[in-house]
């Protein structure tokens, strides 16, 4: 089948994108320069770059250096990052938490919402009083929304396949804002959101293939191939790290924070003295307990640094990535975690495979909020790539 | 057409904290044509007086921190009447509020005490533990001291209530008690202030034998050389003004709006 052909709004839109692109990323700064990185007409990039300048999104500095040929001193265009805003928001188990953006990333405000036991149609009304809180405190017209979901996202029509935890299926959700807030709407899965969020802001330059693994309750990897999140990663607790019935031999029942929490309790009548507290039991706790030794606590993080780097091996195995960041609350027990969960993974797969990737922690509360304002973003201006 | 009016109620608005806030919501609420009328109700904190506002008449409430009760702000918020929190939250009721990141500014000072200025042995000032911010910010600590495996020592737990003159008290029994400590972090700036005073009269050295530091920021700290964190109060401010009239403008909100937090650095941290 012949490829369909773009139309002129698409080509128009894609032309736009090149040239924000450019600007965005400081490649170039002028109209005969822009015409030279992208290939298109002059005429073309004058229309396009008074377009841009009209609504706000470029304008015109000082004069450049004129050629080496001579001739008049071109004007010199900059990116207007606070022109327009977005907003990125995070579906949770039981919170929505959001951010107001400017257009190169920068946080304005934060806004978090209970989501407690809330599902269906009243989970749709608790996440748009959600955005509510940030649509109060816009400083500029908002560009565009971007809502990350903890379950199956069809990004291409914007249709939430399956969030067990929200009680939602098929749920047409990103048509629904759009016609709320009457701008576009872009949805993905949480974990590929964080993914986003650490490929656009993070601190590791250089980095195209990148892998998140998200560690909570559920076990969860994100995946950013080349430059785009890549939609098919996801919920990876169900595979099989033992061979137990029922849901024993489960990765999430031996990584998971319920794992634990629950493993804390039964080591608890073996060590009584433990330093791990009986109740409201946190990461922190146990960092601070197995830096002093205690048993029970050397113990649990044994076992998690064992499923991780089991974690740890099978995503480098497949995928080969430049990047891997943890995530989660897990990121409390600190980079001793992550270099013991790597040494073992040494141990599961070639050296020189592991050794190839860089670490590191990905410890933001608001990592796919922040992933939701990345892609919301590069599909909009493409300003990212 | 009648300008639209918003009222705040707060206990006292000539002090620092609340006179930058109230600043805040009247710069928004100038530019977007609203009034603003203020109801300062414990001026003299002995003797509160009941709020005196003709809320009905108003176009919506702003309550800083904990000025009124739970019950009274549940109440007000079941009338329908748009209404924001500032530095406040009401358990198990979805009023909308600004606060500041508490656990962010916590973490940042105590990473600080012991990252840059090289201090384990923390004192730590709670601050009124009727207050939602004075829980966060004990807990966030307790939690932070997790991190870095310091113990907690409860006898260098003081208590403060966000009053000076009580928080200098606590800290004058501490000095007597001759404990070996190397830092306080005092959950809001005026009390750190007041440990700075107690500690020098005392002959102890600030920052070269105790390192001082404390939430929040205003002319105080900076006249003490106070190293802080601190959400922008006048921010605080505009952020809860914005809540407000989007309410008053139709949107339902739910939620909290956070502020980050920024490390003020002067002269009480480093010893060195």
């Amino acid at each position: 089948m012949k490829p369909a052909k773009a139309t002129h709004e698409q080509l128009k839109r894609h032309n736009r994108q090149m040239l924000l692109r450019a600007i965005f990323s400081r490649e170039v700064n002028n109209r005969a320069a822009l015409a030279q990185v992208t290939g298109l007409a002059k005429p073309t990039v004058s229309d396009l770059i008074a377009e841009l300048i009209d609504e706000g999104l470029l304008v015109e500095g000082g004069h450049g250096e004129s050629t080496e040929s001579g001739g008049k001193r071109p004007r010199l265009l900059e990116f207007v990052p606070t022109a327009r805003q977005v907003i990125g928001i995070s579906l949770e188990p039981n919170l929505a938490s959001g951010v107001l953006s400017n257009l190169d990333g920068q946080i304005v405000a934060r806004h978090y919402a209970s989501l407690s036991g809330v599902q269906g149609e009243m989970a749709v009304m608790l996440l748009i009083e959600a955005i509510n809180g940030l649509i109060a405190q816009l400083d500029a017209p908002l560009l565009c929304l971007g809502v990350g979901v903890p379950g199956i996202v069809e990004h291409e029509t914007g249709i939430v396949r399956s969030a067990t935890s929200l009680g939602w299926r098929n749920l047409a959700l990103a048509s629904m804002l759009g016609q709320r807030y009457e701008v576009p709407v872009y949805l993905g899965n949480n974990t590929e959101l964080a993914a986003m969020s650490q490929l656009a802001f993070g601190s590791e330059s250089g980095v195209r293939n990148l892998v998140t693994v998200l560690v909570n309750s559920a076990v969860e990897v994100g995946i950013a191939l080349d430059g785009a999140a890549y939609h098919s990663g996801g919920d990876i607790g169900c595979l099989r790290v033992d061979g137990g019935a029922g849901d024993d031999g489960r990765l999430d029942s031996f990584l998971g924070w319920d794992y634990v929490q629950r493993r804390a309790g039964e080591l608890r009548r073996i060590y009584p003295d433990t330093l791990l507290p009986a109740s409201d039991l946190t990461y922190l706790h146990l960092r601070y307990a197995a830096a002093h030794d205690d048993p029970a606590a050397l113990q649990i993080y044994e076992q998690l640094t064992d499923y991780l780097a089991q974690v740890f091996a099978w995503v480098i195995g497949l995928l080969r990535p430049d990047h891997l960041a943890l995530a989660g609350p897990i990121t409390d027990l600190g980079m001793p975690l992550l270099h013991l969960a790597g040494e073992k993974a040494e141990r599961l797969l070639q050296p020189e495979l592991i050794q190839a990737v860089t670490f590191s922690l990905a410890g933001s509360a608001n990592l796919s909020a922040i992933g939701a304002v990345a892609q919301a973003l590069q599909n909009e201006l493409g300003i990212l790539s | 057409m009648k300008r639209p009016t918003l009222g705040i109620v707060t206990n006292n608005r000539h002090h620092v904290f609340q006179r930058n806030i109230i600043a805040g919501v009247e710069e928004v609420a100038g530019q977007r044509g609203c009034d603003v009328v203020v109801d300062s109700i414990a001026e003299n904190p002995r003797h509160p007086r009941p709020v005196s506002l003709d809320i009905p008449a108003l176009a919506g409430v702003l309550v800083i921190s904990n000025v009124l009760s739970d019950d009274f702000l549940r109440d007000l918020y079941h009338t329908g009447k748009p209404l924001s929190l500032i530095s406040h939250r009401v358990p198990d009721a979805p009023i909308p509020a600004v606060i500041p990141d508490n656990r962010e500014g916590i973490a940042k000072l105590v990473q600080y005490v012991v990252e840059e200025c090289g201090r384990t042995r923390i004192v730590f000032i709670r601050g009124d533990t009727r207050q939602n911010d004075a829980v966060q910010r004990e807990r966030t600590f307790r939690q932070e001291a997790l991190r870095y495996t310091l113990q907690v020592n409860e006898a260098f737990m003081l208590d403060g209530e966000f009053i000076p003159e009580v928080a200098a008290a606590s800290m004058s029994r501490l000095l007597q008690s001759r404990a070996d400590f190397d830092a306080v972090l005092a959950s809001d700036y005026l009390m750190g202030v007041a440990a700075v005073e107690v500690l020098r009269s005392a002959g102890r050295r600030v920052p070269e034998d105790v390192s001082v530091v404390g939430f929040g920021d205003g002319q105080e700290a900076e006249a003490a050389g106070l190293t802080t964190v601190a959400a922008h109060e006048v921010e605080l401010g505009r952020r809860g003004a914005r809540q407000l009239i989007g309410q008053i403008e139709g949107l339902r909100i739910q939620g909290v709006t956070m502020l980050s937090t920024e490390l003020v650095e002067r002269a009480t941290g480093k010893g060195n």
